[in-house]
């Protein structure tokens, strides 16, 4: 009954331009708006197949949709499908990271490289990305490698832009007050740091090959050969990357004390937003070829029924989406606990 | 204080005759016919400062405080800013500026600036913001922290409470005590401040200036003091350079007797009143002179 009371609070603070609701008068209004669009779906999906206002090849009605639940989990494995799917989105995602973040972070300190990678990425922002399916198609095959790269290439240039940005958007006066601190250029300690970091990347770039690169069969020696060789050009092209793009950073002071955590809160926020993005591209890749993943159900259901799975694949995937995003965000608050962010 | 070579009655005015090098040791900071000139050579071309030429001398076991007045826009922080090697006013147009009888190439640690706006690290806790310079030159943390704690205490911070908060916990006098103890943790031979205390409310102002006063007797740094509140440049200054409408040189330089009694005392004061009526008249009348 309280609740309720104060609920229905005056109607002049509805009309009051940002006035805040309490939090439970959000979750209230939240609440109201899923139930109204359930109510609404099961209205016009409500009675008899001939009665209902909008017919079930349109809109399978409310009760169907949820009836058909386990049949999606179990036998179209839609848990694996959503690993799997997270699985690709993920590595191509985290590669791009490991590369346009610090790349992002030394064109935001040095203006002139800045200005000299500006071109590539206008570019990589401006395609359209559904043309790079058939591009990463015919550069990288079939399998999981191609879905891997096409996140990768739809995600690059907007890390990039967002992580140069943030470091721009540190002012001046934060630079100041560190060289009169006296934040000089320490280039031991970069390299030192800036090897172990390299080191990772090694791992995780002959990881990523380890996994994705055909293995050959177990008697085709000459192939297994080869495949060890590009095994450890990969690793060593991860620790050189690494140690490149991240020796600048480590060894400025004034970057790696000021411009690089000031900017972090910013950097890893934009990343959460573009994580949700990238995580519906890749439904693009699977609805085009895939053998499993959340957008082989999708468009499997849709070729060969019930079409109930659509529309549940739909709500799970951004109820998936929506729990990712929220999980990033506490880690956030909790990495950086002096920036409020996130309060969509 | 010891070193001053006429004690002066309080708060009494002499003119300094400009530009009277001494003898034998450089002065700390000396400029000699400093222009600069922003975007020069462009239609864009500003002259904010020209022909600036001061020395404050480095005398035995004490550093002077001097204080810097002036219309807005003459091109005080460009001066400021020119000792601290800060660009784009680093490097001058034309002339030199001289740190113990060489050219500035450039900022470093020997000249502490503390700014007007908050420019506390939002990433590090009180006691890592006070402990950033001890970082950079890479002492231990254990080390660097037991500094640090003695200089929160020092700005009449909390070691305790205090040292573990962010700076969006803190107020602006708080803040800006931090920001002191950071810059003052390092030892500078000359600290440079600009409108340290402007965005204070006026009983946190004068706490803080008699604060400056307790810790400057202490670190024994030359002071570079800006400031738009004549009671706070009389209070403060052991000598004050007046600057010119824009573009800024100095036109009148003063000695002034220290301050050796809390603010809120002094500034009741007769002579000092009168100090600082006199001054008030000569930037009234640079402001009249704007156009
Ligand atoms: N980076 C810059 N580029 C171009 N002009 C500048 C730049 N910095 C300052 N100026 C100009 O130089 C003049 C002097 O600036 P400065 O900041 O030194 O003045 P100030 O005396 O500190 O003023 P205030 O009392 O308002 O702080 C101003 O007119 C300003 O517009
Ligand atoms: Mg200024």
């Amino acid at each position: 009954m309280e609740a309720l009371r104060r609920f229905a609070t005056r109607f002049s603070d509805w009309a009051t331009i940002r006035d805040r609701p309490s939090a439970l008068q959000s979750a209230v209004m939240s609440a109201t708006c899923i139930a109204l669009a359930l109510f609404i779906w099961y209205i016009v999906t409500a009675g008899p197949v001939e009665e209902r206002i909008v017919d079930p090849i349109t809109l399978p009605s409310l009760a169907d949709t949820v009836h058909s639940f386990p049949k999606l989990w179990f036998e179209r494995a839609l848990a694996r499908g959503a690993i799997a799917s997270l699985g690709r989105v993920l590595g191509g995602f985290i590669l791009a990271a490991a590369i346009a973040v610090p790349l992002g972070i030394c064109a935001g300190s040095f203006l002139r490289l800045n200005a000299f990678l500006r071109p590539i990425s206008i570019f990589g922002r401006n395609i359209p990305i559904a043309a790079l399916i058939p591009l990463t198609l015919m550069w990288f095959g079939l399998g999981e490698l191609q879905k891997v790269m096409f996140i990768f290439f739809a995600s690059v240039a907007f890390i990039f832009f967002d992580t140069v940005r943030s470091v721009e958007d540190v002012p001046d006066s934060y630079l100041d007050a560190a060289y009169t601190l006296g934040a000089k250029y320490v280039p031991r300690h970069g390299a030192k740091w800036a090897a172990i970091v390299g080191l990772g990347y090694a791992i995780v770039f002959g990881a990523a090959y380890y996994r994705l690169a055909q293995r050959p069969g177990p008697n085709d020696i000459e192939l297994i050969a080869a495949w060890r060789i590009g095994f450890a050009q990969v690793s060593i092209f991860g620790l050189f990357l690494g140690f490149v793009l991240w020796f600048p950073p480590l060894a400025y002071q004034a970057i790696q004390k000021v411009l690089m955590p000031l900017a972090m809160p910013d950097v890893v926020n934009s990343l959460r937003l573009l994580f949700g993005l990238a995580f519906g591209y890749i439904m693009l890749a699977e609805v085009i070829n895939a053998d499993y993943g959340l957008g082989a159900i999708i468009n499997l259901s849709q070729r060969q029924g019930p079409r109930e799975h659509i529309y549940l694949s739909l709500i799970l995937i951004s109820l998936l989406a929506f729990g990712i995003d929220r999980g990033i965000l506490t880690v956030q608050r909790w990495c950086f606990p002096y920036k409020r962010m996130g309060e969509q | 204080m010891a070193g001053v070579a006429t004690p002066l009655p309080p708060c009494s005015i002499t003119e300094i005759p400009r530009g009277t090098p001494k003898e034998g040791v450089p002065p700390v900071v000396e400029f000699k016919g400093v222009t600069k000139t922003f975007n020069a050579n462009t239609s864009k071309a500003f002259t904010a400062i020209r022909d600036v030429t001061f020395s404050v001398e480095d005398v035995e076991g004490h550093g002077e405080f001097v204080a810097i007045l002036g219309p807005s826009g003459c091109g005080k922080s460009t001066v400021l800013r020119q000792i601290a090697g800060l660009a784009p006013h680093h490097p001058p147009t034309r002339g030199e500026v001289l740190l113990a009888g060489k050219p500035i190439t450039g900022p470093g640690p020997d000249r502490g600036m503390v700014f007007q706006d908050y420019t506390s690290f939002d990433n590090r806790t009180v006691l890592d913001n006070v402990a950033f310079g001890l970082e950079c030159r890479g002492i231990a943390q254990k080390e660097r922290y037991e500094l640090a704690k003695e200089w929160i205490a020092k700005v009449k911070l909390n070691p305790v409470k205090d040292a573990y908060k962010y700076p969006h916990q803190l107020s602006g006098g708080m803040r800006q005590r931090v920001a002191i103890a950071r810059t003052l943790i390092l030892k500078p031979r000359v600290i440079l401040m600009d409108e340290p205390f402007g965005a204070l409310d006026p009983a946190t102002r004068h706490n803080m200036q008699d604060l400056l006063i307790e810790l400057w007797r202490e670190v024994q740094a030359t002071v570079f003091f800006i400031t738009h509140d004549v009671n706070e440049a009389v209070f403060l200054g052991d000598r004050c350079y007046i600057f010119s409408n824009s573009p800024g040189t100095i036109i009148h330089q003063f000695r002034i007797s220290p301050p050796d009694r809390p603010a809120r005392h002094i500034m009741r004061e007769k002579s000092f009143l009168e100090t600082v009526y006199h001054v008030r008249e000569i930037l009234d009348g640079l402001e009249e002179g704007k156009t």
